[in-house]
């Protein structure tokens, strides 16, 4: 078996509708590169790319969905163990950007409470055929605490910056939470000598 | 060279029978492996395919009719809108405009869809010698991709010309083909194989309500239309539309329970038929078996395309060509469809018992090129255990 060669491990999951570039981003991310020569992808797809954050080397583990209805079935059974998700909508499609908020009800019924979320409105490249306004991206985002970002696959813009701030936001859940852990055992080992003994007048 | 030949005269003894064919001895020729001259694949597929019948002698009628319902369909159902008392904003549910833009969600799935078939070769994208005419003459009517090219209006600038004059400009076609890559539409009179895809599925959803456009659809009628199109017996290399569109048909009838999520844990299913062949590898490798089990990679993360897709993407298309020989040879379809799959691990077991969850899910998403007839021996030597 391989010896480990990471620190942590995060799960992330693209999702969106069809077209919206999800695996262009993904293969732009792990291979650098950009094609417009892909094949549609069909249930779940999968890679992974290690990077370095505060010292620590995370390993991502990122899966690629199928946009249509027919394939959420399958790609709703990864919802569970996504500790990240990019919702993707491309920014030259109206019904791509209305859907968001049907994604983010499927986060809601299949995910943790609290996966970490990031908008993504990609093919910001091509300004002349925009028809979602960077503003109306802030804004749904804004509306449900989420984190967003218009990116290019295409022109690399905003790729990396848009994993790495969802894996730094990830890492701060897990630091905090290991805290928080830290806090929850001191204050149980203190309570019962500061906690009054609430029955004790009554009897 | 002499072994290719007699090969090909044995498939051409049987096909020149006078009346009926042999199908015991069409299939096991056919299943290992049709020869890619004299248009015998486009042709036998015909025939596994239960669009031709044994019966030579009724051949031409059902060809005849076939292929003029066929144009039937083309002229009923790729239709403009519209009428006399009709409208685009008539509320009305029978209004032919309200199924006209129920019916443009459909096809702005399957545009996107047929612009990414089989990207790493040419083919999809050339003209076809046989356009349809009523279609590449209507001056952009009966284009189905014109239907859903997306909104010009809210890029179009007014221009003003004298008094009160405006003509809206268009300034929004010219990104389209840099948009679609290679797969540009072509101008009147001409269209490219992709736009035929477009329409056979087009038409095949809107004649199967129940089901309508599945993603992957494409992979599986891209093969086909593929043979079919470069038959060198002109006759048929003519109607590849039409006949490769029942083609279709009738093999999703055998297949699309696999399509509808409805049906996922039926008998007929995608569930169903993972978990055959997860059994298989069970029962030809529990060793594998057990470690995948462990590393908890679940078999719709790579059984789930294969079997959908019938391999179509796991493979360059003249592999996928000869797979499918002997898939629509088998009379029991799809039995060795499942060897087939459980011969695929069986082959990089090595590889799978040294990865970890990682390297494994990889290397089965992204199957090595290996040679088709390794993966297709060890397929019968497991359905001969079997």
């Amino acid at each position: 078996m391989a010896k480990k060669t990471y620190d942590l491990l995060f799960k992330l999951l693209l999702i969106g509708d069809s077209g919206v570039g999800k695996t262009c981003i993904l293969f732009r991310f792990s291979d650098n590169h950009f094609t417009t020569t892909f094949i549609s992808t069909i249930g779940i797809d999968f890679k992974i790319k290690t990077v370095e954050l505060r010292g620590k080397k995370i390993k991502l583990q990122i899966w690629d969905t199928a946009g249509q209805e027919r394939f959420h079935t399958i790609t709703t059974s990864y919802y569970r163990g996504a500790m990240g998700i990019m919702l993707v909508y491309d920014i030259t499609n109206e019904k791509t950007f209305d859907d968001i908020v049907k994604w983010l009800r499927n986060i809601d019924e299949h995910a943790n409470e609290d996966v970490e979320k990031m908008i993504l409105g990609n093919k910001c490249d091509m300004e002349e055929k925009r028809v979602v306004s960077k503003e109306r991206g802030e804004a749904i985002a804004r509306e449900h605490g989420i984190r967003f970002m218009e990116t290019s696959a295409k022109a690399n813009i905003n790729i990396d910056r848009a994993f790495s701030e969802l894996a730094e936001a990830i890492l701060d859940k897990t630091s905090g939470r290991e805290a928080d852990a830290d806090h929850a055992r001191i204050a149980v080992e203190r309570r019962p000598s500061r906690a009054p003994p609430t029955r004790a007048c009554c009897t | 060279m002499g072994l290719h030949k007699a090969r090909i005269r044995a498939f051409e003894d049987i096909l020149e029978e006078d009346s009926t064919i042999d199908m015991v001895t069409l299939r096991s020729l056919a299943f290992n492996g049709i020869p890619d001259d004299k248009g015998l694949r486009s042709l036998v597929w015909r025939i596994l395919l239960n669009y031709l019948p044994s019966d030579k002698n009724s051949w031409q009628s059902t060809l005849t009719e076939k292929r003029n319902l066929y144009k039937h369909y083309i002229d009923e159902i790729i239709v403009s809108p519209g009428g006399e008392t009709d409208h685009p904003l008539n509320n009305s549910p029978d209004s032919s405009w309200s199924t006209y833009f129920k019916d443009n969600e459909v096809l702005l799935q399957i545009d996107k869809d047929v612009r990414r078939l089989c990207p790493d070769i040419s083919f999809f994208q050339n003209a076809t010698e046989f356009p349809c005419h009523k279609v590449v003459y209507s001056g952009g009517a009966k284009r189905l991709h014109k239907r859903v090219e997306q909104s010009v209006l809210k890029f179009s600038t007014l221009e003003r010309r004298g008094l009160g004059v405006a003509k809206l400009s268009d300034e929004s076609r010219r990104s389209d083909s840099t948009q679609s890559g290679d797969y540009a539409p072509l101008h009147e009179g001409r269209e490219a194989h992709w736009e035929v895809v477009e329409r056979m599925l087009f038409l095949y959803a809107k004649l199967n309500p129940g089901q309508g456009y599945v993603q992957g659809m494409n992979e599986i009628i891209g093969p086909i239309y593929h043979t079919f199109a470069i038959d060198p017996n002109k006759e048929y290399r003519m109607n590849a539309e039409p006949d490769c569109f029942f083609c279709f048909t009738n093999l999703m009838a055998e297949i699309r329970d696999f399509f509808i999520r409805t049906l996922d844990e039926s008998d007929s299913g995608i569930n169903y038929v993972m978990g055959k062949l997860s059994d298989c590898l069970k029962k030809f490798d529990p060793v594998v078996w057990d470690l995948l089990e462990k590393q908890e990679l679940k078999p719709q993360y790579y059984s789930f395309r294969w079997l959908t897709l019938l391999l179509s993407q796991e493979f360059a298309l003249p592999d996928v060509e000869r797979i499918w020989d002997s898939i629509f040879a088998d009379s029991d379809r799809f039995e060795f469809f499942i060897y087939i799959c459980c011969a695929m691990i069986l082959l990089v077991r090595q590889e799978l018992l040294n990865g970890d969850f990682a390297s494994n899910v990889k290397l089965l998403q992204n199957f090595p090129p290996m040679d088709v007839s390794l993966i297709l021996n060890k397929a019968v030597e497991i359905s001969l255990a079997a």
